[in-house]
């Protein structure tokens, strides 16, 4: 595995070989190993060590780009070139207000070497316990084990160096009978908050709670949404507007809303980049230290995150969220406030609503208050007079999550880490809300 | 590189694999992004690596490096076996899976031998970048003589992808893949509204496998005031109607997509078998369903291929070495054949079809979409037009969902227009339609016919654990459809 001796290397043999006036790179290395089951048995198992250097050229004001997987000097030497002779072909570039200057990230210990070691045969250990258990209750298991190392690390012109190595450890798990199915997802960054027999025990308990579900018709119901679904709704509210490039070309949901209520007061909504109770990323692809972010508070929306293109435009420091070398700013580290209820509080509380496990195919319906549709999937219920009453078939729902939680009537006690794409994760309670749309239902 | 992949194969045998591959991989992509008259992305990538698939024990390991050096050949084919020692800890129950036997069996030996590389008229990486940057600065400037447009965007792809596949039973071809892709996007903010127009299709640019001939024929600079002034026009445009019984004409681009969703997605023979119950889900054609199922109306029929060029999905072998072919797919309206590869083939006593393929050489190949495409019927557009008293035109896709059987879709589209009378009447925003799939595709009563199809292309379609991103094309002319839930957003 490349570690950090050998990161710094590449990234002081790109600047060694760099002829622009200015220049910035950005290395990131992954160590992924996973393995998937389907049918109570593992059907893929897969391991890849995979580095990218992107190089930004800065020639003036205009801005070159290359990237590379040839770490030899003569490779390096050829992507940093075409990233100079890039930036000589484009125009001047009045949005660029400079490359970041140095500043001293967190150092975030979010390394767990037990983790990093974990091995083959470690994994297949932990999904023969999940499948071990669905077998012995007559169900079928699939899903997917994953352990590995990411390093990001940043070096420029201007003196900006950072470095970070980060583990990761994740189960997800879909347990089936002919006519359900249930689910669980966890982890974090060290394996031993990946609790394989609760999370196997979570997603059996909902696949056999959940057999034979009955047909209910399309409306408004009041709705009590797991950790999942939840975690489903802030990705949706970040990918679609919590950047500030979106909000200033209008497209986001935060678009003329800062400082509005939007939202109920029991909803706030961060993101943090240091924090350890979440999937830490200390410093962003342009090396800035990520700052903790309010988007929302007590239902008062705040300011978007930055990169420092977007915060150059409005004369504010970049918050540190450039996350990929391309694109705009994007929060990705994100928690949710919880409350002070217990889900059978919010079950006990309902007298005609829904649970739903998670949400499955969201997609964005319309920009304006972030109206996503989408499927229920994995476990939904029924609820009447105070109790689950049966389990119902997947519905289909069209939805502003805006509007959502401004209906946010209670929010759980225990917040729960939901792991996604590496790096993106969110820390959110369980929620009851007022009021969901349905707009369909499936066979 | 036949050495470094004669090792691998070598050394895998010796650990025990009783079969091996190896794919080297090297793609080169240049992407070009302007964004409201400014270059927002010249950026030139490069990516070599190599992955050895190995079975041993009836059970898969993967395992893949971006270091080409014997050394590390050598590690991570060792790698690859005791991964795949680790996957025979937990090994296949009889079941549908494996055809009740345990194991994995792949069927008759691929001993595929050759080379092929995507017939393309001007090598795109031959074109200078100032004539690609010059060519999306001229259709910015076509878009920004539109008023009330907050957000142009113009990009173009290109990319070159050299493979070896070789295997332990004698397969060794060698392919040059080149795919180029553009499209422009106008969106506009006012009276509350977003709205969006993309040309020739939304998902950012249209794709194909061919040469920079196919950036010059779409005429981006061309379209782009019409793009613009149609962004800009939807903002005070009629909201589509809610109707439970509507009659629809879905424009060709959207049905591509329809026909991934729907069609193309539910016949992966890997997700019929369980393969993606945690993640994308399964599918609503079990097997029992292979042959007898009246998927469609009698005029629909479904191609799936992999020679139909500038399709997305057009090469020489797939990532197991099968030969490019074509297959029926829905004859009539009958569900006739999967997307399937050697493993699960095998299972049903077929052969596969060539549709493993892989996005990188850092991922395993799995069973994706080729070219998917409805074929085309009688009508001229104009003739169904003018054949529909009372229904609506949709066309652009702007969202798309589907539940984890492939049964219950939604998709919204960047642009409706009301049809009265066999005329096409007002223009409508925020259309969506909804639906139940081989309820909706029975209901299919007339298809356009090839004056009005096109190739159609999916340049970002996700599956698997990690993620994966194909590239696929899909054939489809504008066809209609009864009965149809319109208006949700309303």
């Amino acid at each position: 595995m490349i570690g950090r001796e050998e990161c710094e290397a590449i990234l002081g043999e790109a600047l060694r070989l760099s002829t622009a006036q200015e220049a910035d790179f950005f290395l990131s290395v992954e160590e992924l190993a996973l393995t998937r089951f389907a049918g109570n048995s593992i059907h893929q198992n897969v391991s890849h060590s995979s580095a990218q250097l992107h190089i930004r050229a800065v020639m003036g004001r205009r801005l070159g780009r290359a990237v590379t997987n040839d770490f030899s000097a003569e490779g390096i030497g050829k992507a940093v070139e075409r990233a100079r002779l890039n930036a000589q072909l484009m125009p001047e570039d009045p949005d660029f207000y400079g490359l970041p200057t140095p500043a001293r990230p967190s150092l975030v210990p979010s390394y767990d070497e037990a983790t990093a070691r974990f091995t083959p045969e470690g994994r297949a250990e932990a999904v023969g316990t999940v499948c071990r258990k669905a077998q012995a209750l007559g169900l079928n298991a699939s899903g997917a084990c994953r352990t590995g190392v990411q390093q990001i690390a940043v070096l420029s012109t201007r003196g900006v160096q950072a470095y970070h190595a980060s583990t990761f450890a994740g189960l997800l798990i879909t347990a089936m009978s002919d006519t359900s199915s249930g689910w669980a997802k966890g982890g974090s960054w060290r394996l031993a908050d990946m609790d394989v027999e609760s999370l196997a025990e979570e997603a059996t308990g909902k696949a056999l709670r959940g057999r034979d579900p009955r047909s209910i018709e399309a409306g408004q119901y009041t709705v009590v949404l797991d950790h999942y679904a939840v975690d489903d709704i802030l990705e949706a509210l970040s990918f679609y507007g919590m950047g500030a490039q979106a909000v200033q070309e209008g497209r986001s949901w935060m678009a003329g809303l800062a400082g509005q209520r939007a939202m109920s007061p029991q909803v706030s909504i961060w993101d943090d980049g240091a924090d350890l109770a979440g999937w830490p990323v200390p410093f962003d692809a342009e090396g800035v230290p990520r700052q903790r972010a309010d988007i929302v508070t007590e239902g008062v929306v705040g300011a978007p995150v930055h990169n420092s293109n977007t915060a150059g435009k409005e004369g504010v420091a970049s918050t540190g969220h450039q996350a990929h070398f391309t694109g705009g700013p994007m929060a990705r580290n994100l928690f949710m406030m919880g409350g002070d209820s217990g889900t059978e509080d919010m079950i006990a509380s309902t007298r005609r609503g829904l649970f739903i496990t998670r949400f499955h195919y969201t997609r964005l319906a319309h920009g304006k208050g972030c109206v996503m549709t989408g499927m229920t999937r994995d476990g939904t219920f029924l609820i009447e007079n105070g109790r689950i009453s049966h389990p119902v078939k997947n519905l289909r729902f069209t939805q502003s999550y805006v509007a959502a939680l401004a209906g946010v009537e209670a929010a759980g006690r225990r917040t729960k880490l939901v792991l996604n794409e590496v790096g993106f994760a969110t820390r959110v309670p369980v929620l009851k809300l007022s009021s969901f749309n349905f707009t369909g239902v499936t066979l | 590189m036949d050495e470094l992949i004669a090792r691998a194969l070598d050394l895998a045998a010796v650990r025990g694999a009783g079969y091996a591959d190896v794919r080297v991989e090297q793609t080169d992509q240049e992407q070009y992004v302007v964004r409201n008259g400014a270059v927002d992305t010249l950026s030139v990538d490069q990516s070599i690596g190599f992955g050895v698939r190995v079975l041993v024990d009836g059970a898969w390991g993967f395992a893949s490096s971006h270091d080409l050096t014997s050394s590390e050949i050598d590690r991570v084919t060792a790698l690859a076996v005791r991964i795949a020692r680790a996957s025979a800890l937990i090994p296949p129950q009889p079941s549908l899976r494996n055809g009740g036997l345990g194991g994995v069996h792949l069927g008759p030996p691929v001993t595929s031998r050759g080379s092929y590389t995507t017939p393309v008229q001007v090598d795109p990486f031959s074109v200078s970048a100032e004539a690609k940057l010059a060519l999306l600065l001229e259709a910015d400037r076509g878009m920004a003589s539109v008023r009330g447009i907050r957000v142009r965007q113009g990009s173009l792809i290109f990319i070159r992808q050299q493979k070896t596949f070789a295997n332990t039973e004698g397969a060794h071809v060698q392919q040059t893949i080149y795919e180029s892709g553009g499209g422009i996007q106008a969106t506009a903010v006012g009276q509350g509204e977003i709205q969006r127009r993309s040309f020739p299709q939304s998902q950012r640019r249209h794709q194909g496998c061919a040469g920079w001939e196919f950036i010059t024929r779409m005429d981006l600079a061309g379209n782009a005031e019409r793009t613009a002034s149609e962004a800009v026009a939807l903002l005070s445009a009629d909201h589509c109607p809610s109707e439970l019984t509507a009659t629809v004409i879905i424009g060709g681009s959207q049905l591509g997509l329809q026909v991934h969703e729907s069609c193309g997605h539910a016949i992966e023979l890997d997700r019929v078998m369980g393969a993606e119950a945690a993640f994308a889900g399964t599918s609503f054609l079990t097997t029992d369903k292979l042959g007898g199922f009246q998927y469609g109306s009698e005029c629909v029929n479904i191609t799936a291929d992999s020679v139909r060029l500038p399709g997305l999905g057009t090469f020489g072998w797939d990532d197991e070495g099968v030969p490019a072919q074509s297959t029926p797919v829905v004859e009539n309206g009958r569900f006739l054949g999967y997307l399937m590869s050697r493993e699960t083939a095998s299972v049903l006593g077929l052969a596969s079809n060539g549709c493993m393929r892989a996005s990188s050489w850092n991922r395993l190949p799995l069973i994706r979409m080729a070219n998917v495409s409805l074929e085309p019927g009688p009508w001229e557009l104009e003739d169904l037009i003018s054949d529909t008293e009372k229904g609506f035109y949709m066309e652009s896709n702007r969202s798309w969902s589907i539940d984890d059987k492939r049964y219950n879709f939604q998709f919204g589209t960047e642009l409706g227009y009301e049809i009265k009378k066999g005329k096409l009447g007002r223009l409508l925003r925020n259309c969506t339609y909804t639906g139940i799939t081989p309820q909706f595709w029975n209901s299919c009563d007339a298809v356009c016919n090839e004056n009005h199809w096109e190739m159609w292309s999916t340049p970002q379609c996700g599956k698997g654990q990690p993620g994966q991103l194909a590239h696929t094309g899909h054939g489809a002319a504008p066809a209609r459809f009864r009965g149809v839930r319109i208006g949700v957003l309303k």
